[in-house]
């Protein structure tokens, strides 16, 4: 058995790597990739905690793991959106570098 | 009859909205003189039945009916009725001199065409404010009439407002007796926060009663308040430093000046002298400030009077300067109803007031009539008129024999005891025989400046073409009723236990012994008082002067061109420069200091107020550069963010103790 720390250090350390993508990368899709490792991180942490309270209070409960199913469903049908938005913001800027595409300002 | 009062203010007031709202065709004789007519005369009928009672004894001062007019918490505002020997004395005069007005008016204002409507119902409901003046019952209902006599004075002086001086005389009018309105107001602010009612019954008590001796309210702000009520008849009473309004209001009809500002309206600051009489004696201090603005104000305005060529400022400055004697006398008789136990001051002060109602009334209506005949009111282009204008010029000889004070009329009996008063007061405060020096040089000169202004207007030659003609009957007819009311209500002094013994039932409360003598004894005082004889013999000089100098021929009058008398002549036409005073004091000292506001205003109040808007600006458009719109740059404020909550969370705030 893992003990939860572990868990819990690798998700945080999951959530850097992936935020620090969001905040360096230029190429849109990377940017929405490294959202999508963030996700993941958070996923981690839900398993996880389902597996510990289980092993905590000696019986099985399944909803950590309901929430990390509905989690990546959702994170699948949020790609779908952000990977149709590039694609119009594409065909209108021909570029998906977030630098250039900074019209939403003052 | 006396619980009925209240319907004389009433009956004019639906005769001013007749005359105000009905359609134009059905407005009748003189465009609604018909209704005005009809108004002031029911109000005299009800005016002189009100009287008839009072005179036999009854009077309704506590326990009249009376209706709430505004409910405020625990404080209730009510209405009512006060009908007492004063009151009877202020309906006399006014329902006596405006019935006759109106009447008058018929005449005087026939070429005025659709402006009569307007003047008519303006005049209508003057006489109703002013009758509800009179019959207030509390402090609080008279300064709401005070007020609306006020309104009715401005709209009347400005009746021709298309002309400039009428419009700013108007304004002048209002604007300088709200200054007194402003201090009456204190003086009832003053008594309100102490006593908590502002009706007559619960303020006038006496002796171990007064409101001072039950402790409610200390005797320096009783002072304090009693002067600042007078301060109110200062403003309305033209009383110096005020009374260079009245002057100006000279702009309105003549019959307005007539009536309002000779008879009714400006004897309301002495009515509201009088009445408050049961206060004023328990404040001497205040009483001998009300005897010193009178003395001053009735020489002031005297030698104003002297170098008018004006016919109705002449006019303006004699009621001045008699409502300054009334003021003197309600003065001086405070300190014999204080030492001597005697109303005698104060009746004198309403006698005179009685009188002067009837003969000022009478010298307007003469000037009006003068004026309509000649077209201008420059006595210098008058003169010779006695021969086109026998019954005005005999009405106004004998006005301004009862203004002089000759006996056997009128003006002579009240002068006479309103002097003697006076000089009575001499004995309890010596400064009360300086105020009579003053009194009997005003005298002198009221005999002397009537006289000027009677000879100017009506002997001699023309002194330009005129085609005068005698006025109609509707004009002269009140005329001749006001001239016999000039010569016989002097005589009230001897009817029955006479007129000062009445009018003391009014002040009856404040501890004073009835004189009660009789009419032998009356005049016994009068003719055997070599004071008497005094006053007389400087107003029958008074009038030889004018006679020497503005009758007969071979007086050389461009001496008061040239040296000393010049210079009096000079500073008197400028009325002793305190007009002129004004002006520059309004000019420069409060123009700089009005520009010196508006600099304040302009840099001061407003750089901040737009301070605060650059400052709102420029900041704005520092930090709107922080939008990049660079989406990577927000989100790392967002995780910036989340890491210093944590930080807070974890490590800041269990250190703070949270």
């Amino acid at each position: 058995m893992i003990p939860i720390q572990y868990w819990l250090i690798f998700s945080s350390l999951l959530l850097a790597v992936g935020a620090y993508g969001v905040l360096t990368r230029k190429n849109a899709i990377v940017v929405l990739m490294s959202i999508e490792v963030m996700l993941n991180a958070a996923n981690i942490n839900l398993v996880a905690f389902s597996s510990y309270h289980t092993t905590l209070h000696g019986f099985a409960d399944a909803s950590g793991q309901v929430f990390a199913l509905f989690s990546i469903a959702i994170a699948a049908a949020e790609v779908a959106v952000g990977l149709a938005i590039l694609l119009s913001v594409y065909r209108r800027y021909q570029t998906i570098d977030v630098d250039k595409i900074n019209i939403l300002r003052w | 009859m006396l619980e009925y009062a209240w319907l004389i203010p009433v009956l004019p007031f639906i005769a001013f909205i007749l005359i105000g709202l009905l359609p134009k065709r059905t407005l009748g004789w003189e465009n609604g003189g018909g209704y005005a007519i009809a108004g002031a005369g029911g109000a005299l009928v009800l005016s002189f039945l009100v009287i008839w009672d009072v005179l036999n004894g009854h009077t309704l001062t506590v326990g009249a009916p009376r209706s709430t007019w505004l409910v405020i918490g625990n404080f209730h505002v009510e209405f009512g009725i006060w009908i007492d020997q004063l009151t009877a004395v202020m309906l006399l005069v006014i329902s006596v001199v405006g019935t006759l007005v109106v009447v008058y008016s018929g005449g005087y204002m026939h070429e005025e065409g659709v402006g009569r409507r307007r003047y008519y119902a303006e005049i209508m409901l003057f006489i109703s404010v002013m009758y509800g003046l009179v019959i207030a019952d509390n402090y609080l209902q008279m300064f709401i009439f005070w007020e609306f006599v006020g309104l009715c004075s401005y709209l009347l002086i400005g009746f021709w407002y298309e002309k400039p001086s009428a419009a700013s005389a108007a304004k002048r009018a209002f604007i300088v007796t709200r200054v007194g309105d402003m201090m009456f107001m204190a003086g009832l602010i003053i008594l309100f926060k102490y006593v908590g009612v502002l009706d007559f019954s619960a303020l006038f008590g006496q002796g171990a009663n007064s409101i001072v001796s039950r402790g409610v309210i200390p005797q320096d702000m009783l002072t304090l308040s009693t002067a600042l009520i007078f301060g109110g008849a200062i403003g309305k009473s033209a009383q110096f430093p005020l009374h260079e309004w009245l002057p100006d209001a000279m702009e309105g009809p003549t019959t307005v000046s007539a009536l309002i500002h000779a008879a009714t309206m400006v004897k309301a600051g002495v009515y509201l002298t009088a009445r408050t009489y049961p206060l004023l004696v328990q404040t001497p201090e205040s009483l001998l400030f009300v005897a010193v603005i009178g003395g001053v104000t009735a020489l002031i305005a005297a030698t104003c009077a002297l170098a008018a060529n004006d016919i109705k400022r002449v006019l303006a400055y004699s009621t001045i300067s008699q409502l300054g004697y009334m003021i003197l006398g309600l003065g001086a008789g405070g300190y014999l109803v204080i030492h001597a136990h005697s109303g005698g001051g104060y009746a004198a002060a309403m006698f005179h007031l009685m009188n002067h109602g009837f003969f000022k009334a009478l010298l307007f209506l003469c000037a009006g009539s003068v004026i309509h005949a000649v077209g201008t009111n420059d006595m210098r282009s008058m003169g010779g008129l006695r021969k086109h204008m026998p019954i005005t010029s005999i009405t106004m000889l004998i006005g301004s024999l009862a203004i002089a004070g000759m006996p056997p009329l009128s003006g002579f009996w009240s002068k006479d005891e309103v002097l003697a008063g006076v000089y009575e007061g001499g004995q309890f405060d010596p400064i009360f025989f300086v105020l009579w020096a003053l009194g009997v040089a005003t005298a002198f000169l009221t005999a002397f400046y009537m006289f000027r202004m009677w000879f100017m207007t009506f002997a001699g030659e023309p002194r330009t073409a005129y085609h005068a003609h005698e006025s109609p009957k509707i004009m002269s007819v009140p005329l001749m009723i006001l001239a016999g009311l000039a010569v016989v209500s002097g005589f009230a002094l001897f009817i029955g236990d006479g007129f000062k013994s009445f009018v003391e039932g009014s002040i009856s409360g404040l501890g004073i012994g009835t004189a009660g003598e009789g009419a032998i004894e009356i005049a016994k005082t009068v003719f055997t008082d070599p004071l008497t004889y005094v006053t007389l013999g400087l107003a029958a000089a008074g009038i030889l002067l004018a006679y020497r100098i503005y009758f007969m021929p071979g007086f050389d009058r461009s001496v008061f061109a040239r040296g000393v008398p010049g210079t009096v002549q000079r500073a008197l036409e400028n009325r002793w420069y305190i007009s002129k005073f004004y002006d520059d004091f309004a000019y420069k000292v409060w123009y700089g200091f009005s520009l010196v506001a508006d600099k304040f205003d302009i840099y001061v109040i407003d750089g901040v107020v737009n301070g605060f808007a650059y400052l709102g600006a420029n900041t704005g458009s520092t930090i709107r550069r922080a939008q990049s719109g660079n989406v990577q740059r927000y989100t790392g404020f967002v995780v910036l963010g989340i890491i210093l909550l944590l930080v807070f969370v974890i490590y800041v705030f269990p250190w703070g103790g949270w």
